[in-house]
């Protein structure tokens, strides 16, 4: 596979538009879901997203192949992702998740009541995401939202398999805890639990 | 509070019943309450936010409005030279805003031409004069200079005369009145050359007797200071001034010195 892209990049870096073209086809739809998850905000991971592939672009020939050419993307764009991470949170609205940020993640469904449950859970969830240290915060959009594998993870943060799930683990303890924590506070303990069922999760 | 077991599970790549099964079974998992898997099945109901077209065209164009650092490197060149079309020199500008290493490399090489240009010595002349003398014996061109032009103009001249021309009107008649000109121009050539060398001949002179000037002071203060430490050295010591002894030996005070002043009131 990484031979592959290595010759997709090869091309890229001989000119051809074709080639490009591919890469961005390829590559184009994740770079934006991840921008999106770290900004949520459409212009910000548009913006974000272009710079990613600036940045790509301009660095195409250190591309070696020795690794899976997302992992690369996200390795070169790593800290562009962060520091809008962090001026987001800086930003007040961070913690208040508006219906229009998470509106673009949602599935359409027939019955209007689990929609509602899915939204406010969404805005829960990344409000808290908001609360948790950026290390592992990272990890858990990169591989519960975005999906990469785990390997994809370890090589585009520089970090071991075993290190990438302790903290994977360590994040999604911590955001069930705070979740927890947020119901308790506002007298709806067992709201979460009524979420989760609603999404079909173990509990 | 995350319970260890269940973490070491879960980076043992245990399944989710694996995991369930120990939280039916643990006391710590089942106070924590909601799970870790709840997180992971949130998240999964979500979909991926689509891209928006204008961005996937706007992606798709950026080999036309950048420059990898590979082609920067072909393009600077171009432009030290201010030969690059007006699309590369764009993508070049817009690359070298975002580069650090390229904005550095370009800003060095397109220095250079701003650079000036060194002024010559006031001496260059001179050094120059003197050194062109060397590199005619070198080669040929001897035959050329000013000495050789007037030698032969003279050579030619008895020739001629020795004939039985006069050479002043056969070289009217043939037109050559040039030669007198070219004749002139040698003679000024040798003129300058001449000035020059007397130019750097004089500098030379004014370098020497610099240096003289100074050994000659250094050597004047050595005469004068050795001549001061012979004197010194010659001149009669001051001979100390004995005392009266008494028969002890020892010192004996004078008349004067032992003779008191009353006063009276």
């Amino acid at each position: 596979m990484s031979a592959e892209e290595k010759a997709l990049v090869d091309r890229c870096r001989q000119g051809e538009d074709d080639a490009w073209r591919t890469l961005v086809d390829q590559f184009g739809q994740k770079v934006y879901s991840v921008a999106y998850h770290f900004t949520l905000n459409r212009d910000d991971a548009e913006e974000l997203s272009q710079e990613i592939f600036l940045k790509t672009f301009e660095n195409l020939h250190r591309y070696d192949g020795s690794f899976p050419l997302v992992a690369w993307l996200l390795s070169l764009s790593r800290n562009l992702c962060i520091d809008r991470y962090r001026r987001r949170k800086r930003e007040k609205s961070f913690r208040f998740v508006s219906d229009d940020a998470v509106a673009p993640l949602l599935k359409s469904d027939d019955d209007p009541a689990a929609e509602a449950l899915r939204k406010e859970r969404s805005k829960i969830l990344f409000s808290v995401l908001a609360e948790i240290p950026e290390d592992l915060a990272e990890i858990l959009v990169l591989r519960d939202l975005d999906g990469l594998a785990y390997d994809e993870i370890g090589k585009a943060l520089d970090l071991p398999d075993g290190t990438v799930k302790s903290r994977l683990f360590r994040a999604r303890a911590e955001v069930a805890r705070r979740i927890r924590e947020r119901h308790e506070r506002r007298g709806t303990a067992g709201a979460f639990q009524t979420l989760a069922v609603a999404a079909g999760g173990v509990l | 509070m995350s319970c260890p077991d269940l973490e070491k599970l879960f980076l043992a790549g245990a399944s989710r019943e694996d995991a369930r099964r120990h939280r039916d079974s643990c006391a710590t998992c089942r106070a924590a309450g909601p799970d870790a898997d709840a997180v992971e099945d949130i998240a999964s109901t979500l979909k991926a936010p689509e891209m928006p077209p204008s961005l996937h065209a706007a992606l798709i164009d950026i080999p036309r409005r950048t420059v990898s650092c590979e082609g920067a490197e072909r393009l600077l060149p171009l432009a030290v030279e201010n030969e690059l079309l007006p699309d590369d020199e764009r993508r070049l500008s817009s690359h070298l805003s975002r580069c650090g290493g390229c904005s550095e490399a370009a800003a060095t090489l397109l220095g250079t031409r701003d650079l000036a240009e060194p002024i010559a010595p006031p001496w260059l002349a001179g050094r120059l004069a003197v050194a062109r003398p060397a590199k005619r014996r070198r080669s040929l061109s001897w035959i050329f200079g000013p000495k050789s032009v007037i030698a032969f103009a003279y050579g030619a001249a008895v020739v001629v005369m020795l004939l039985g021309f006069n050479p002043a009107d056969l070289a009217r008649k043939v037109g050559v009145g040039e030669l007198g000109q070219s004749t002139r121009a040698a003679v000024l050539v040798a003129e300058s050359s001449v000035t020059d060398r007397l130019g750097a001949l004089q500098e030379r002179v004014a370098r020497t007797l610099a240096v003289w000037k100074g050994r000659a002071g250094g050597y004047g203060r050595a005469v004068v200071s050795n001549a001061v430490s012979i004197i010194w050295k010659n001149s009669p010591k001051q001979r100390t001034v004995e005392r009266p002894r008494n028969r002890d030996g020892r010192g004996a005070f004078k008349e004067s010195e032992t003779t008191t002043t009353s006063w009276r009131t």
